[in-house]
């Protein structure tokens, strides 16, 4: 009897359940759901949000309590990038011109698209995007910054050797990390590879270490497909360093998880990452420094604990001051839990909860003024927010 | 009797009536329903994700098994972090021959609750293997499954039965 009536509770069940699925039409779900900031010269707080196939942006004056009307950036329909990991996001160079980058999908496959389109008119309108490389293969995971002379240095992962490798009929592991300078006001220069076979479907971290001297986080993939950290520090504009290992997770996995790094260079050189892994080392979310981009990273700090769902960690340096979020879960809601360091990493403040919310959330991230550093957070239920943080929790 | 009768009528409706052409929506308190439906029945929950390159690999392996194994209670769980097009779950279940299999997905984006829901420290990595047996007792196999390990486990429960 117990089994008849079980198969007659899934079939019940599973009529209404049926029944009940009207609401995921095809295309009305797939949509990013993401709000990334940058505060211009002015102290004006930027956010750059998808719309379905839009991108469009939004000017606060008045740290987020209002925003100007949307302007778009995106004229026409695209089929926006909608992964886990993938962000519209925004820069602004200190003459107040703004670059906005995203990605779409060129296929069902999952072959990316990386575009930019910018502003020089203080965001009153955008050039109409534009590819960031001429390579049509696949790009995505794109990320722009601006480094301590103004220059705009972009980073992707890209799919080009990948196809050559097949055409050549050998076998290619993963992505490669690719970047380009802006060249002018108007463009992207060329593209050159920093490192063949990382990961392919996890964000970039992005600091610099100075003038033309980006520095990048990313899942790499070690001998034996083992999906480590590693972060690359360019020598000079052109000359990317070798990969410095953050630490050995050993997490092994024939995939890529969708949950990338962050990366965090303190006014006294030190590197601060945060990351998640699933090895067999260790799981969970954790923190390491080291001293600077040629130094060993100390021993791992676990982030709260892994039946929490500890995830999307991010770092920020603010002056001496240096910020670290992430999102867990308790299983009623979600929270931004968040600590700070005074003393380049070494300790930090006890974790406090700075916000929360019982619905789908974007990553938390971080962002700062002249004066402070915000959470910068969207979430289904209460919109998007930008919180400010003090100095000590 | 009554009942018996009423259970048996939908039993049979259930068996002759058209196949869903959509995965189930997986929603908050999908997983409570979804185990009390298998409770007392050895069964075999198989995460995977149009998202996830591995699992689409590993899927004709699953097809296999299920064809040499028809007693193998295989319920499948599109446990994509972005909620997927079910149209397009299913014709990929049907490429591989697994359509007929109970099939659900995740329909809400509030991702951390379905998953802790099932189980707390699951991080959301794919492939994933749940093996519950007569008892409620959970196996569980992350990333792609040595499917020994799986026939091993089905003879397990056949013979305890």
């Amino acid at each position: 009897m117990r089994p008849l009536l079980a198969l007659a509770a899934l079939v019940l069940f599973g009529s209404t359940a049926a029944a009940q699925h009207q609401h995921g039409k095809p295309g009305s779900i797939l949509e990013a759901f993401t709000a990334t900031p940058a505060f211009g010269p002015d102290g004006a707080l930027w956010v750059v949000r998808p719309n379905i196939d839009r991108v469009v942006v939004q000017r606060s004056a008045d740290l987020g309590k209002t925003f100007d009307a949307p302007v778009t950036v995106t004229p026409d329909p695209m089929n926006l990038d909608w992964g886990p990991d993938a962000r519209a996001r925004i820069v602004v160079d200190p003459k107040g011109q703004l670059v906005v980058t995203f990605g779409t999908f060129q296929d069902k496959n999952f072959n990316g698209r990386a575009y930019f389109a910018r502003s020089s008119d203080g965001g009153a309108s955008f050039t109409k995007p534009r590819p960031i490389t001429a390579d049509t293969t696949s790009q995505r995971f794109e990320v722009a910054g601006v480094d301590p002379d103004g220059r705009v240095f972009a980073a992707w992962l890209d799919k080009r050797n990948v196809a050559k490798a097949r055409a050549a009929g050998k076998a290619y592991d993963g992505a490669a990390l690719a970047y380009a300078w802006e060249d002018g006001d108007a463009d992207f220069g060329n593209t050159a590879i920093a490192l063949d076979n990382t990961c392919e479907c996890c964000r970039l971290g992005l600091a610099f270490a100075g003038a033309g001297r980006p520095a990048v986080v990313f899942r790499n993939i070690f001998p034996g497909s083992v999906r480590d950290h590693g972060v690359i520090t360019f020598r000079d504009p052109a000359t990317p360093g070798p990969v410095r290992r953050v630490s050995v997770d050993d997490w092994k996995i024939e995939a890529c998880p969708h949950h990338g790094p962050s990366l965090a260079i303190a006014p006294d050189g030190s590197y601060h990452v945060a990351w998640f892994t699933d090895g067999s080392v260790r799981k969970g979310l954790f923190y390491a420094r080291a001293d600077s981009g040629d130094a060993p990273y100390s021993q791992p700090r676990p982030l709260s604990a892994a039946n929490r769902q500890p995830s999307r960690p991010y770092l920020l340096a603010n002056g001496p001051a240096l910020h670290l979020v992430w999102k867990e879960f308790d299983g009623d809601k979600v929270a931004v839990r968040w600590q700070v360091s005074h003393d380049s990493g070494r300790q930090w403040s006890a974790p406090r909860t700075v916000a929360e919310t019982a619905d789908a959330s974007d990553h938390p991230l971080l962002v700062a003024d002249k004066q402070r550093a915000y959470l910068s957070w969207l979430t289904k239920n209460e919109g998007y927010r930008l919180i400010p943080l003090g100095d000590q929790p | 009797m009554r009942l018996s009768l009423f259970l048996a009528l939908l039993l049979g409706l259930a068996t002759v009536g058209p196949a869903k052409a959509d995965p189930l929506p997986f929603e908050r308190g999908s997983w409570a329903k979804l185990s009390a439906a298998h409770a007392g029945q050895p069964t075999v929950i198989h995460f995977w994700g149009l998202t996830c390159a591995p699992c689409l690999v590993e899927m004709p392996q699953w097809a296999a098994l299920k064809k040499a194994r028809p007693d193998m209670r295989l319920v499948l769980v599109a446990a994509d972090p972005v909620p997927q097009d079910p149209e397009r779950l299913d014709a990929t279940l049907a490429r591989f021959g697994l359509d007929k299999a109970e099939s659900w997905s995740f329909t809400d984006r509030f991702y951390e609750r379905l998953r802790y829901e099932i189980d707390p420290a699951w991080a959301g990595e794919l492939p994933r293997t749940v093996m519950i047996d007569r008892d409620g007792k959970a196996t569980v196999l992350p990333g792609v499954a040595d499917l020994a390990q799986v026939r091993q486990w089905l003879d397990a429960q056949s013979k305890s039965h």
